[in-house]
């Protein structure tokens, strides 16, 4: 049996869907086999990051409603040879043709057939959010270092608090721009984890090559030097139960003269 | 024994409606106790007002107007007040709920509104555009940076005492004030209350006799 984990924020463009993407397909990687389901109904974009757009057939909608056969309506990602799904939103229509009992019986009969069942939500606290919640088993909480996002994701951690999900949410903080927090000048790690009183889950650097393979249909994941893409990883082993780390703030940069000569003389 | 008893105090009459007796019983009883007096000839002319004390049986509405009723027939009385020693469990619990300090410790979270009833110490903590709001004082030993609302919704004799410095507002019935930027002091004894001109204002602890002398007496001040 499988376990349901939404990934929310509350506040829109913080990278819930790009944190989907490719916490899926680090999980699809490891060999676990993983539907992503996108709720964000009418402003659909799981499909188009994960480069699926064009295989759409149905929707989620129809499944709801009973137009088509849930396997039927699944759209298989063929780079990863059976491990990865998506149940693509609908697009003309809005978050309101969906109800809560609805998204959570297609999530119950998703989740036998596979190890994570992911749920996008859509942005916002409204009927959206609440369908998005009803099927989760577990929560991540996506923010990014900036006030409006924690102060977002707090009224959410509240929301979820009052009607709890089997397993307490964590936090995922995204967008992490390493010269600004070594300079202080953007929020600590720490003082966000302590003010929203929630697990963390991981960080996720800042990176330009997250926009330029997510235009290509190609989650940043996929590459593996990428420190976006490690930090995703990482994400998805420490939710296999692994201890893993958290990165390093402070970057690495070019390596000192003296140490470039002395590694000439390690090398034989 | 008769249902319905006429005693005399030093304030005047009480009639006692005795809880054995069944209200058909009580009803027959006053009659007769009040046609009585009213023949009475040695009996003045001037109005008696009754106390009316059911022991312990509360009685409906629509009982008290049946005895009501009763006596509005006979000019010469009126009923004061009814009583009873007893309460229902609901008054009963509301009334602990009022009179009680109310422990809280939770985190009240942005767009939170925690509502409760009475004086509240509050060991929490309250996010950004968090509320706490209680009919009675607040007693804050936890970090606030959101609101705290006493005296809801128009008690002005309420106070909170705290540290309030990093709260966005502070409101006290319907006087608010937002805080400013190091505009109190980071002291865990400061006083929000409202004055005399029902403007808010704050205090220190130590000036407690002189901003509501009559919580310092309640909590043993002298």
């Amino acid at each position: 049996m499988g376990k349901a984990i939404v990934i929310t924020s509350g506040k829109g463009g913080v990278g819930k869907t790009t944190t989907s993407a490719n916490i899926g397909t680090a999980l699809a990687l490891m060999g676990k086999r993983v539907c992503l389901m996108d709720l964000d109904i009418g402003l659909r974009n799981l499909d188009v990051v994960l480069g699926l757009d064009n295989r759409i057939i149905y929707d989620i909608v129809d499944v709801a409603e009973g137009r088509a056969k849930l396997p039927q309506a699944l759209v298989k990602d063929k780079r990863f040879d059976d491990k990865l799904y998506l149940l693509p939103a609908a697009q003309n229509t809005d978050k309101t043709a969906l109800k809560p009992e609805q998204v959570k019986a297609i999530v119950d009969e998703l989740k036998p057939e596979y190890d994570y069942v992911l749920i996008d939500c859509p942005a916002g606290i409204e009927q959206g959010f609440m369908n998005a919640v009803a099927g989760a088993d577990a929560a991540i909480v996506v923010t990014t270092p900036e006030i409006s996002a924690v102060r977002d994701a707090d009224r959410v951690v509240g929301l979820l608090e009052q009607h709890p999900l089997t397993e307490a949410p964590r936090l995922l903080i995204n967008r992490i721009r390493r010269n600004m927090m070594q300079d202080g000048t953007m929020m600590d790690i720490d003082e966000i984890t302590h003010h929203l009183g929630i697990e963390l889950l991981g960080i996720i650097f800042d990176d330009d090559a997250v926009i330029t393979t997510s235009n290509q249909g190609e989650p940043i994941v996929m590459n593996t030097d990428n420190p976006a893409s490690q930090g995703y990883r990482n994400v998805a082993r420490r939710m296999e139960g692994e201890t893993v780390p958290l990165m390093k703030i402070e970057d690495q940069g070019q390596p000192g003269f003296w140490h470039r000569v002395s590694s000439w003389f390690h090398r034989g | 024994m008769q249902a319905a008893v006429l005693r005399g105090t030093q304030n005047g009459y009480d009639l006692v409606i005795k809880q054995s007796a069944g209200l058909d019983q009580v009803m027959i009883d006053l009659k007769t106790l009040l046609e009585n007096l009213r023949v009475d000839p040695k009996a003045d002319a001037g109005k008696i007002s009754l106390d009316v004390l059911t022991e312990d049986r509360i009685l409906t509405a629509e009982e008290k107007q049946r005895i009501e009723h009763l006596v509005s027939q006979y000019p010469r009385f009126e009923i004061h007040k009814m009583t009873a020693n007893v309460m229902t469990i609901a008054d009963a619990l509301q009334l602990k709920e009022r009179d009680n300090v109310h422990l809280l410790s939770k985190v009240i979270r942005n767009g939170q509104d925690v509502e409760m009833q009475g004086d509240v110490l509050f060991l929490g903590t309250i996010h950004e555009g968090g509320k706490l709001c209680t009919t009675g004082n607040i007693f804050s030993m936890g970090n606030v940076n959101g609101i705290l609302q006493a005296g809801y919704p128009e008690d002005e004799t309420k106070l909170i005492m705290g540290n309030l410095q990093t709260a966005q507002q502070v409101r006290i019935a319907e006087q608010f004030d937002i805080v400013e930027a190091n505009e109190l002091a980071a002291s865990n004894q400061t006083i929000a209350y409202v004055n005399d001109l029902h403007v808010l204002s704050y205090g220190q602890l130590d000036q407690l006799k002189k901003i509501n002398p009559k919580l310092y007496n309640q909590i043993g001040g002298i």
